[in-house]
């Protein structure tokens, strides 16, 4: 892990973890609504504010809390062309499984690649530490993922040109 | 990964099936596709013994104008019957006048599975005397004394193989260029061709010395001004430019310059497509272990001691 990552997922770790209580709370707004207030934003005192937690210009993590439910957007690194195809694949292949994933929102919030919306359902259900351990995962691996494919586009081509160039 | 054939496959073990020794002569009636939408057709019209091979290529008015007619007749002379009803070229067969040995045999199957690259090859064939007369003319000239003419070099041939992409070659006096225009169909095969073309160029500055120069952009080159049909602007069309040195051009390698030089798009779109799908299998793996990180989250169900109306307890085996 190099030397900027391991403060950064730390920092995510704790932010996570301490935004991570949540409880039961019913709409305000309309009678027997139980909705995520963070989406819903219909009454401003249960949102808390929110956090950015940033590597460098290209890598941050928005963490949206709210009463019963917490919104984490994650920008993933993307240097150049090539990255920003492989992670605009990645996340539209994760996206069109999210109900496989129950805390993966089918939309990221604009200016993100990939958005996570956990409500108090999921940690009643679900071990706290444990969610945060995926996200935390879910962020070293997605850029693993990210330069060994590109690190195969582009060295797939070195083996083969010598076959059609007639050296 | 792959390196295409350069003959046909399936016209190939067809023919050798049917020229073995012990075969006996059967009717055929197949079409056979090919790259560049070429389509082939095997028949036997008249007689079992008599196979029939008609090829049809888009671009054959073209072929014919950089004397395609010559090239064919040179590979199949004796063969060559009446072009078939909507084909373009047909060479026959009998069986019953084979040549006697196997080496010859199979030399014949070999070139009338070469049918397609023989076709093609024509305008290639032709850049090359041109270059090579440019050539003559050109020793003992110095660049300054040489004619205009001289220096610019012969015309662009154009082969308009497909509906929206093309080949262009052009010779002069000390390089063939061919230019390919190709068009991506979507943003990821845009930016993976570039990739595996970048590859290309910078080849030559690593290992492979010898290698032809290659270029890649999305106008259209110099070479080509004043042709009719070229796009520009778009992101969708690029221009790869070959050029080919003399040392490429001597009579002993040609013939492999040739074939090589035609697989290319066949070549660089597969591996396109290919990456495509090695990407995609290598997401779903990954999704596949996300997936399971995800499940650890969910605490296991705890095993309840169920009671029966009775009050004996029992335990759900498996």
């Amino acid at each position: 892990m190099s030397q900027s990552l391991r403060p950064y997922l730390s920092c995510v770790r704790s932010t996570l973890t301490a935004a991570l209580s949540l409880s039961n709370f019913a709409s305000q707004a309309s009678e027997r609504h139980n909705v995520p207030e963070i989406e819903a934003a219909s009454s401003p005192e249960v949102l808390l504010n929110p956090l950015i937690v940033s590597r460098n210009q290209e890598e941050r993590v928005l963490v949206e809390p709210s009463i019963n439910s917490v919104r984490v957007s994650i920008r993933i690194k993307q240097a150049d062309e090539i990255e920003h195809i492989l992670v605009h694949k990645f996340t539209r292949f994760l996206t069109q499984r999210a109900e496989a994933f129950f805390i993966l929102r089918r939309k990221a919030t604009p200016g993100y690649d990939i958005s996570f919306l956990i409500t108090n359902y999921h940690t009643e259900e679900m071990l706290k530490h444990k969610l945060v351990d995926f996200i935390i995962q879910f962020m070293e691996e997605v850029d693993k993922e990210i330069s060994e494919m590109k690190l195969f586009a582009f060295f797939a081509p070195t083996t083969h040109q010598n076959d059609i160039e007639k050296g | 990964m792959l390196l295409l054939d350069y003959q046909n496959v399936l016209i190939e073990s067809l023919l050798r099936d049917r020229f073995a020794p012990d075969a006996s002569p059967t009717s055929i009636d197949q079409v056979v596709s090919d790259f560049d939408n070429v389509t082939f057709h095997i028949s036997t019209p008249n007689t079992k013994t008599q196979i029939l091979v008609s090829i049809s290529v888009k671009c054959y008015p073209e072929l014919l104008k950089y004397g395609a007619q010559e090239i064919l007749e040179r590979e199949y002379g004796q063969y060559i019957v009446e072009p078939e009803q909507a084909y373009n070229f047909s060479v026959q067969v009998d069986l019953e006048k084979l040549p006697e040995s196997q080496e010859e045999r199979d030399d014949l199957v070999k070139r009338i599975s070469l049918l397609k690259r023989n076709a093609m090859a024509a305008p290639f064939e032709q850049a090359f005397q041109e270059y090579a007369q440019l050539a003559e003319q050109m020793r003992g000239l110095t660049l300054e004394s040489a004619p205009q003419g001289l220096k610019e070099g012969g015309e662009v041939r154009a082969i308009h193989y497909r509906d929206e992409e093309a080949i262009y070659i052009k010779a002069s006096h000390d390089r063939v260029t061919v230019i390919f225009s190709t068009v991506f169909r979507e943003e990821t095969d845009r930016v993976f061709g570039k990739i595996f073309l970048q590859e290309f160029v910078d080849a030559r500055r690593r290992a492979i010395q010898n290698a032809p120069q290659v270029m890649f952009r999305n106008d259209p080159p110099l070479e080509l001004q004043g042709q009719p049909g070229l796009q520009s602007g778009k992101g969708d069309i690029g221009y790869i430019t070959f050029v080919l040195f003399p040392r490429h051009l001597t009579p002993q390698r040609q013939p492999d310059v040739i074939s090589h030089i035609q697989t290319f798009r066949d070549y660089f779109h597969y591996h396109i497509k290919a990456s495509k799908a090695y990407i995609h299998s290598r997401m779903r793996r990954r999704t596949a272990d996300f997936l399971q990180v995800l499940r650890r989250a969910r605490p296991e169900a705890e095993e309840k001691e169920r009671k029966t109306a009775s009050g004996r307890t029992f335990r759900v085996q498996g």
